[in-house]
């Protein structure tokens, strides 16, 4: 994975001396609040219900062990024992002094991570697939890009003060596990029949009070020519999104008003007359960045593993998690480990610092010293070899890490909600356990088999309810928590818009019309048939009539 | 902006340094004891609390001072925020109730 040079351990420890004179002269009153607040904000520290709370980039969800060490020890040091991982591939902690953030901020140094540009109006940390540079069906690793993308956004001074967040995306994989469609810019891989590497590049999709899916905007940019395209499209989009009013300053808006033709020829005009040269990163610089990230040396091993398999035979608790937390690998003999943050009763993302040293410990001695964060949560060993699960799936059971439900409707995701977020309506925490509990039950979950929930509090959509297959919004009715149900969204490649069913419900009136829309889907599913499937199929009148006219 | 509110209201805000939420208290300071705080009954005295807040903000001793409704509840043992959101902000998350700044205070007073 990379690593620091000279120039980015310079910029970063710059940054933390100069937040900690900020937080010196905010405590001293040189600084009112109006002018601390975006500082801090771009630092990622943000002033929740109970205190301050510090987001710390991950990115494109890539850690060493030595990294989450770290995190779980500023967990111990500054805050109450545990991080939250968010959808962004981030984490949060809920707890922090703002006299000891700039001492949080030297700790990340040392271990090259930072909070810079997880707030604010800039280039928010770039996202992509969680078992990039491990995956089977991959074309290409695309953390190197974004790597690259990192590198540019960083500091960029045209685009620190934007109209408002921007969300990047990329992705290598045929199989969309980065929500790609919902963010500002998307990139897919492609590989051309003539061999040239290159990304289809989407734009404007986004989440919020206007959910919009991302449109192609190009069908193919050579690698070697993507940031300078993207310098083109961040461009039109600074002088031209709208400043006036922030629920409408979102790109997603900007392209829905212009139309995608005409915003598309506004990039490509500002493209020509780029000097791309000065843009677009030398060959060389790429070639450097290709080699931080070349895959592992795995010695290639037998698909079939006599213990593996008498241990599934003999533990179900463990076959099911074969079944559902491991994935292919590209290297025969090796697989993908999802290590389940969604115990059932327990909070969707939340890992105490015990479980992120196991954590830690288990990617150093099984996995490379690698590890992922997913957007859905979760913790990913990339490369483990098949002999090892055993082992594995024992020191994370003896550490409640052993959930075997990845994908499956308990995995869901949520966000902080009413319990921490100053901005949210309504719980969303509580709900999911609900949830969990009424489906408690290993058979029935592997019967509904995949299921995506994703509950959020408040119209801000931090927990992606817009592309649930089910989705759950909470809202405040009169001062009481409500929930809308909607169904039939989707954040793969097949993305889609969830459409609200109907009116709301209080919290155990959303799990029974849960159970009434499942119910549904098991007695209307053909052979095969995902509840989305079966939705698209069938439509939402049966799912409606369930939940309103029993 | 004091919100329209027809019953008693306290202020409540985030202590700077550390973030901690507090509230206005009979003596003036910032308590993080609910119990402690000090009760508007009518819009003269709300005012003089915001009043109060302000020149605490101008101080560099708390952020975001809100007044928000809350009676005394229990027979006049104890307040309780009428809303949701002030509830879980003057006790904590209600999922981790072992972490909550308050619960701690709240419990030693015999409230909850």
């Amino acid at each position: 994975m990379y690593a620091y040079d000279t120039y980015d351990h310079a910029l970063v420890n710059a940054r933390v001396e100069e937040f900690r004179d900020q937080v010196n002269r905010r405590l001293s009153g040189e600084l009112t609040e109006e002018e601390f607040r975006p500082l801090r904000l771009m630092n990622g520290l943000y002033l929740q219900l109970h205190a301050y709370m510090l987001r710390v980039a991950i990115p494109y969800g890539t850690l060493n062990s030595a990294q989450l060490h770290t995190l779980a020890d500023i967990a111990d040091k500054y805050d109450k024992g545990y991080g939250h991982f968010t959808t962004r591939q981030n984490i949060q902690y809920n707890w922090p002094k703002l006299v000891e953030t700039p001492d949080i901020l030297a700790d990340l140094a040392s271990v090259e991570m930072h909070a810079i540009q997880t707030s604010g109006n800039c280039i928010r940390n770039v996202t992509t697939d969680h078992f990039a540079g491990a995956a089977k069906d991959e074309l290409f690793d695309t953390r190197p890009h974004g790597e690259l993308i990192r590198q540019w956004s960083t500091f960029h001074p045209e685009f620190s003060f934007l109209p408002r967040k921007f969300k990047i995306a990329v992705a290598g994989a045929t199989v969309d596990r980065a929500a790609l469609r919902w963010h500002d810019i998307a990139l897919q891989a492609i590989i051309k029949e003539s061999g040239e590497r290159g990304f289809e590049v989407y734009v404007g999709g986004g989440m919020g009070r206007s959910p919009f899916i991302a449109k192609t905007i190009r069908d193919f940019i050579p690698e070697d020519q993507l940031i300078a395209y993207l310098e083109a499209m961040l461009r039109v989009y600074n002088q031209a999104g709208r400043r006036d009013n922030k629920y409408k300053a979102r790109i997603k808006i900007l392209v829905h008003e212009m139309g995608l033709d005409a915003y598309k020829d506004a990039v490509e005009k500002e493209y020509a007359l780029l000097d791309k040269s000065n843009i677009d990163a030398p060959k060389a610089e790429l070639e450097r960045l290709y080699r931080y990230f070349l895959p592992p040396t795995l010695e290639v091993l037998s698909e079939d593993d006599e213990e593996v398999a008498a241990l599934a035979k003999a533990n179900p608790l463990f076959s099911v998690w074969l079944d559902r937390n491991i994935d292919a690998h590209k290297v025969d003999g090796h697989r993908i480990v999802t290590i389940s943050l969604k115990p059932h009763g327990g909070i969707a993302g939340d890992a105490t610092s015990e479980q992120m040293r196991l954590v830690a410990d288990l990617s150093k001695d099984y996995s490379q010293n690698e590890l992922r964060v997913s957007h859905e949560q979760n913790l990913i060993l990339p490369h483990v070899a098949l002999r090892d699960l055993p082992t594995i799936f024992k020191k994370l059971d003896a550490a409640g890490l052993s959930t075997a439900n990845a994908g499956l409707m308990t995995d869901m995701i949520v966000c902080p909600g009413l319990d921490y977020c100053s901005l949210a309506n309504a719980r969303s925490i509580p709900l999911s356990q609900k949830i969990a509990k009424r489906f408690d039950d290993i058979a029935r979950l592997q019967d509904i088999g995949e299921l995506k929930v994703k509950i959020s509090g408040c119209i801000n959509s931090c927990g992606h309810h817009h592309a649930g297959h089910i989705g759950i919004l909470g809202v405040d009715k009169k001062g009481v928590e409500n929930y809308q149900l909607l169904l039939g969204g989707s954040g793969g490649e097949d993305a889609s818009k969830a459409k609200i069913l109907g009116r709301g419900f209080d919290e155990d009136g959303t799990v029974d019309a849960l159970e009434r829309v499942i119910d549904v889907y098991l007695r209307s599913r053909n052979d095969g048939e995902r509840f989305l499937d079966t939705y698209r199929r069938i439509g939402e009148q049966p799912f409606k009539e369930a939940v309103y006219d029993h | 902006m004091a919100k329209k509110s027809e019953g008693p209201q306290i202020i409540i805000a985030n202590r700077l340094d550390d973030g901690r939420v507090v509230f206005l208290s009979k003596a003036g300071g910032w308590s993080v004891t609910l119990n402690n705080a000090v009760q508007a009954d009518n819009p003269e005295q709300l005012k003089a609390l915001l009043e109060t807040a302000v020149k605490s903000v101008d101080a560099n001793i708390i952020v975001s001072p809100e007044p928000i409704d809350a009676a005394l509840s229990g027979g006049g043992a104890f307040f309780e925020p009428s809303h949701i959101k002030y509830k879980i902000q003057s006790q904590g998350p209600t999922v981790r109730p072992d972490l909550g700044y308050q619960a701690a205070d709240i419990k030693q007073a015999g409230t909850a």
